[in-house]
């Protein structure tokens, strides 16, 4: 992949990626920060107007493509970054955990991986704060704050596979 | 109108509004810009809206005479007209790089050289064929020479040819003419200011290079003193400053007898080493398509369009003339680019336009009426340059447009080896 930059003086920079089969896109950065993106079928082609947008969203378009404007969010646990390294957390508890069926001082959580369940949640329900001697249940949902680590140690109690 | 004072705010928001409709009617037709705000100007100034006589045409006596109606020269629309001058030669500063020039010097050199060479050439031997005096060549020549940047750019990026390889070659060109124009300007100035005696011109040209390095002195040293004078985080004191520095020194420039579109290039050149190029683009932009607007406007509202039944053959002469010496080398700058027979005619086609520096140069004649220029000639150089710019501009921003249908014409010929020598004998 080859990307041709230049000079358009007056107007901005102009940068041409090659595409694949000798296709071309073309991007006119001008001075006022607008995008323009042309298509040109080969090297020789003029170029066709695809779309021109303001340099806000030229930068949000840029970062989605980088892939890095939206994390990928998975299904079973919905993380909330509450600062840096601590993270609010949603967990389900399944069949196959673990600490089914015992109570909160049994399970002994905090000091085995570091996270503190501050709600779980019932059906209806919320239990909050739970007490030493709540039992967790097969589809209880678990509110947990902990850092990144601590939040994994976890998901390894409840058996799932991190 | 003219001249009560209670009166002045209308007259700029008349001026304001129509400079806005003929931009508005221009846009719609897909032309440039600056040859309907000349129109306009010419319309509402003394010599067209002030000549008719209302009363005498409907009969009655309430209607007033135009000559009351009409926009006059007042100092607010010249000193608006120069500050648009000083901006636009500023933003040809700001957006000149030295570093981008020397990168590519060879291809921009020869093609620029090309361009020069064919263009200013024609334009000395038609102007001293027209007119009869060498500074009245001088000037024609630079008329014919520069392309209009303004118009060229604006209808490359309306086209999406921006995108395409034959703007490389155009905006290259563009640059080499734009650094020509400030040093032609210099001497151009010098030329006029000076009367017209060899002496005094020798004189004020003396003045004008000594003016010039010490700007030029300011430009390298001073890129420390440029960048702290915009730190700030208002908005406000960024265009208030950079107005300040600009539109002084050019006034400074002025009152010594050197062109102040000079003086705001090189202040721009100094702007443009410092952190706050892309501030002042963005701040300063708007202000100058304004001021730029009113320049062309009283450019309209001192020409006497009576003036262009005299000079109507001249202007026919020198458009026939110098479309095609635009069209040859533009297509010789395409090809020194390594462009194909396709491109580089669209180079030439895009290049034919002439615009604001045209006007600059005749605005520069008519100050020097009377003393430089003997009167006369000096009105006839400027009805011409006027003229010529109203013509220039349309055929160019025409040619443009209709380059598909041109090229197809063209360029079969090109490719089969008939008329390689110049593309402009099959138009």
């Amino acid at each position: 992949m080859t990307i041709y930059e230049s000079d358009l003086p007056g107007v901005g920079k102009k940068f041409e990626v090659e595409l694949e089969d000798g296709e071309r896109l073309v991007i006119v950065t001008h001075n006022t920060g607008k995008r323009e993106v042309y298509l040109k079928a080969n090297p020789d082609a003029d170029g066709d107007k695809l779309f021109e947008v303001s340099d806000r969203l030229a930068r949000k378009i840029g970062t989605i493509l980088e892939g890095a404007y939206f994390q990928p969010v998975q299904a079973e646990a919905v993380e909330t970054m509450l600062s840096d390294d601590t993270y609010l957390e949603w967990y389900n508890v399944a069949e196959s955990a673990e600490i089914a069926g015992q109570t909160l001082e049994e399970a002994d959580i905090r000091d085995r991986t570091g996270v503190s369940v501050i709600a779980i949640q019932r059906g209806d329900d919320l239990i909050s704060p739970p007490t030493p001697e709540t039992v967790l249940q097969v589809g209880d949902t678990l509110v947990v704050i902990g850092e990144r680590e601590e939040c994994a140690e976890f998901e390894t109690l409840l058996g799932d596979e991190v | 109108m003219a001249t009560a004072e209670s009166t002045a705010l209308i007259d700029v928001g008349i001026l304001f509004g129509a400079v806005a409709l003929a931009g508005l009617v221009a846009n719609r037709i897909n032309q440039s810009v600056i040859p309907f705000y000349i129109l306009v100007g010419m319309l509402l100034g003394d010599y067209v809206l002030g000549s008719i006589d209302f009363p005498a045409l409907l009969g009655t006596e309430l209607v007033p005479h135009g000559a009351e109606l009409a926009l006059a020269d007042t100092d607010f629309v010249h000193v608006s007209a120069e500050i648009g001058i000083v901006l636009l030669l500023f933003f040809l500063g700001l957006e000149f790089n030295l570093d981008r020039l020397i990168a590519s010097k060879e291809r921009i050199g020869k093609a620029g050289a090309v361009d020069l060479a064919i263009n200013f050439g024609v334009g000395l031997l038609l102007g001293y064929a027209l007119f009869g005096s060498f500074l009245a060549a001088f000037l024609t020549a630079g008329i014919v020479y520069i392309s209009s940047s303004a118009i060229i750019t604006k209808s490359l990026i309306d086209l999406g040819w921006i995108a395409n390889d034959e703007s490389d070659a155009m905006l290259g060109t563009l640059v080499f003419e734009d650094l020509f124009i400030a040093v032609y300007l210099a001497v151009a100035t010098a030329l006029v200011l000076g009367g017209g005696a060899v002496g005094e011109a020798l004189g004020q040209i003396g003045v004008a290079v000594g003016f010039i390095l010490v700007l030029l002195l300011l430009v390298y040293l001073g890129t420390e003193w440029f960048q702290r004078s915009l730190e700030t985080d208002s908005h406000e004191f960024v265009v208030l400053r950079a107005l300040g520095i600009t539109v002084l020194i050019s006034g400074i420039a002025l009152s010594i007898g050197v062109s102040e579109a000079v003086a705001a290039f090189f202040v721009g050149m100094a702007f443009s080493a410092t952190e706050h190029v892309h501030d002042l683009e963005n701040l300063l932009e708007p202000l100058r398509d304004a001021f730029a607007a009113i320049f062309f406007f009283w450019i309209g509202l001192s020409t006497d369009p009576s003036l262009f039944l005299g000079v109507a053959g001249l202007i026919a002469v020198a458009a026939v003339a110098t479309t095609p010496t635009k069209l040859l080398s533009g297509y010789l700058g395409g090809r020194i680019y390594d462009l194909s027979e396709r491109r580089s005619v669209r180079v030439g086609l895009g290049m034919t336009t002439r615009g604001e520096f045209s006007l600059i140069i005749a605005s520069l004649a008519l100050s020097g009426a009377g003393t430089a220029l003997p009167e006369p000639i000096a009105e006839d150089v400027y009805a011409f340059a006027v003229g010529y710019v109203l013509v220039m501009s349309v055929v160019g921003t025409t040619l443009m447009q209709y380059s598909s249908a041109i090229e197809s014409v063209v360029v079969p010929r090109l490719e089969a080896g008939i008329g390689s020598t110049s593309p402009s004998s099959d138009d």
